[in-house]
């Protein structure tokens, strides 16, 4: 399930004070949604007053700190079969190296390979975001135009 | 499994496999539409043939049907020959060969604004470049008034936006994506310039940017609606890039003001070049083997489009395409290969083509083979294979069939060659 940044944001102390990388209590929010901050990032939410809203979102991010919890899911009705899935994985370029220059995947090395015009992931478990990797890549759903990528 | 070109649009994809066992068919590499025109492909594999009493459709055999076709086209005074863009350059060839023999009018459905744009000093019947050129140097690739994402899925990922190259080591990390339309489309969604602008406003935008870009003059207030910032973000990716390239489609081609745009944009491609760094525009368009049938046209015409054999040789008409001449209830009798004309043409054109004598040759389905007097259902060349197309880029592909070939298969070359046969039998 994707975490909703307002109600993370809701649970912040929302005084701007720029002592965080993104700066605004609003970009800290979405940048905890897709994993990209911790919690202790933020300064004043580590001082008393804030220790339920702390324990709150620690529950609420907790999914995206072990990637053995991860998932990738693919929406077939809305997939064209485009292929950028495919072309912009980074594990896919290096397990069939002609799709880096997009050429379609024909093996059966690749994360994605669109099979019968629809995308399909064949090898879940190569996925960077897995171990030992445990990168919080999402190019995936970062080019799907179409919305059919979801990842959790 | 066995190598494929898809036909399903105009990027004629030659990387994908596929196989047909028992009815089922199955792929690797074809997007949804491309694997969806194989299905379709698939399942009518021999060529057969239908008359119609305006009613009710009979099947009857080929010949039979190549029969009352030819009977049909003598007997008509003034003959139509429309579509093209599912047929091969040889089918097309061999089209121009009976327009002469019936002294018709031959059009394609480059008249929809492809054969404008091409004989617009912007092209002037050639391209600059391919695609493989773009996916290897295309630092800033912009798609104006088109859509990617819906009409030719694979585009951005095979060429233009995703894929490596020789000068852009790291895919779409070494691009910059602009798109600019009249809504928000999906492939908005890859771009770092997003532009929404008013339908019509094109030029309008096209003149400012070419301003900036030149020096001659500034963008200081909103240009169609653009806020300056956005706008000057945009320039500036124009002067860094080293080579930036322009897909455009419909936006530019069907709108008010064609011409214009047309002048626009290669006013823009030429202040770009005067500071020193690569530019070109290439026109996007959907059907398969258009750019085959314009190049097949222009070298056997002279011309990319409506081709007037009435006085016994060609004669190009630019100032009246077949739309127009079928709305002034010029012809009656018209004879559609490879295409979908009745789905395909403007309201007032499909009316007009409707009301008179109908002939199709080519793939079954659509409104036409229903509507048609006489219809000869082919192979479509995604199985049959029978010649060579080419892609948007004009690049030729030759075709490559699934090895399994039906006993009863006919390509839409073979039946126009009898057709044509038959009618110089009974003209002789």
């Amino acid at each position: 399930m994707k975490l909703n940044p307002m109600e993370l944001y809701n649970l912040l102390p929302k005084t701007n004070c720029r002592l965080c990388e993104p700066k605004t209590c609003m970009a800290f929010a979405t940048k905890l949604a897709l994993g990209d901050v911790l919690p202790d990032d933020c300064p004043p939410l580590l001082e008393s007053g804030f220790e339920k809203n702390l324990e709150k979102i620690r529950e609420l991010v907790a999914p995206l700190q072990s990637t053995e919890t991860t998932g990738i899911k693919l929406d077939e009705d809305k997939c064209t079969g485009c292929g950028n899935c495919v072309v912009v994985c980074p594990v896919d370029v290096a397990a069939e190296p002609p799709t880096s220059e997009g050429k379609a995947a024909l093996s059966e090395d690749t994360v994605f390979r669109v099979e019968n015009g629809i995308s399909k992931i064949i090898n879940l478990e190569k996925c960077r975001r897995f171990p030992p990797d445990r990168l919080n890549c999402r190019v995936c759903e970062q080019y799907c135009c179409t919305d059919a990528i979801e990842i959790w | 499994m066995d190598e494929i070109v898809c036909t399903g649009c105009s990027l004629l994809c030659d990387d994908a496999l596929a196989e047909e066992k028992k009815g089922e068919v199955k792929s690797l590499g074809l997007c949804r539409l491309g694997h969806t025109y194989l299905e379709s492909a698939a399942k009518h594999s021999e060529a057969f043939a239908t008359i119609s009493d305006g009613k009710t459709h009979t099947e009857v055999s080929v010949d039979e049907a190549l029969e009352k076709a030819a009977e049909v086209l003598i007997s008509g005074e003034r003959c139509l020959l429309l579509g093209w863009s599912h047929s091969t350059d040889e089918t097309v060839k061999e089209g121009l060969g009976l327009a002469a023999t019936l002294a018709a009018f031959f059009d394609t459905n480059a008249i929809f604004g492809l054969a404008q744009a091409l004989s617009h000093k912007i092209h002037s019947l050639k391209l600059d470049i391919n695609l493989e050129y773009v996916r290897n140097n295309g630092e800033f690739v912009i798609y104006w008034g088109t859509d990617p994402t819906e009409s030719s899925h694979r585009h951005p990922s095979r060429f233009a936006v995703l894929p490596r190259g020789e000068k852009i080591p790291e895919g779409i990390e070494s691009r910059t994506i602009g798109v600019v339309d009249v809504r928000e489309t999906e492939t908005m969604k890859m771009a770092n310039h997003r532009i929404i602008i008013p339908p019509g406003a094109d030029a309008e935008l096209l003149e400012a940017l070419t301003g900036e870009v030149s020096g001659k003059s500034s963008i200081t207030s909103p240009v169609a609606g653009v806020p300056p910032t956005e706008l000057l973000g945009l320039v500036r990716n124009l002067q860094k890039s080293d080579c930036t390239v322009f897909f455009y489609g419909s936006g530019i081609q069907n709108s008010k003001n064609p011409g214009e745009n047309l002048a626009g944009l290669l006013a823009l491609v030429n202040a770009i070049r005067a500071t020193g760094k690569e530019a070109y525009a290439l026109p996007m368009s959907h059907d398969t083997n258009i750019m085959g049938a314009i190049g097949t046209t222009v070298d056997t015409a002279d011309s990319p489009s409506a081709v007037d054999y009435a006085s016994g040789s060609a004669n190009h008409s630019p100032d009246s395409t077949s739309l127009q001449r079928l709305v002034a209830g010029e012809f009656d009798v018209a004879l559609v290969v490879g295409s979908d004309s009745l789905a395909e043409l403007p309201g007032p054109a499909a009316r007009a083509l409707a009301s008179i004598s109908l002939i199709y040759v080519g793939p079954p389905g659509g409104l036409t083979p229903r509507r048609a007097a006489v219809s000869v259902l082919t192979n479509d060349e995604m199985i049959a294979a029978s010649g060579g197309m080419h892609r948007v880029d004009w690049v030729e592909v030759g075709m490559k069939s699934l090895s399994k070939t039906a006993k009863g298969a006919m390509s839409q070359y073979e039946a126009l060659m009898k057709l044509h046969e038959r009618i110089r039998q009974k003209k002789d």
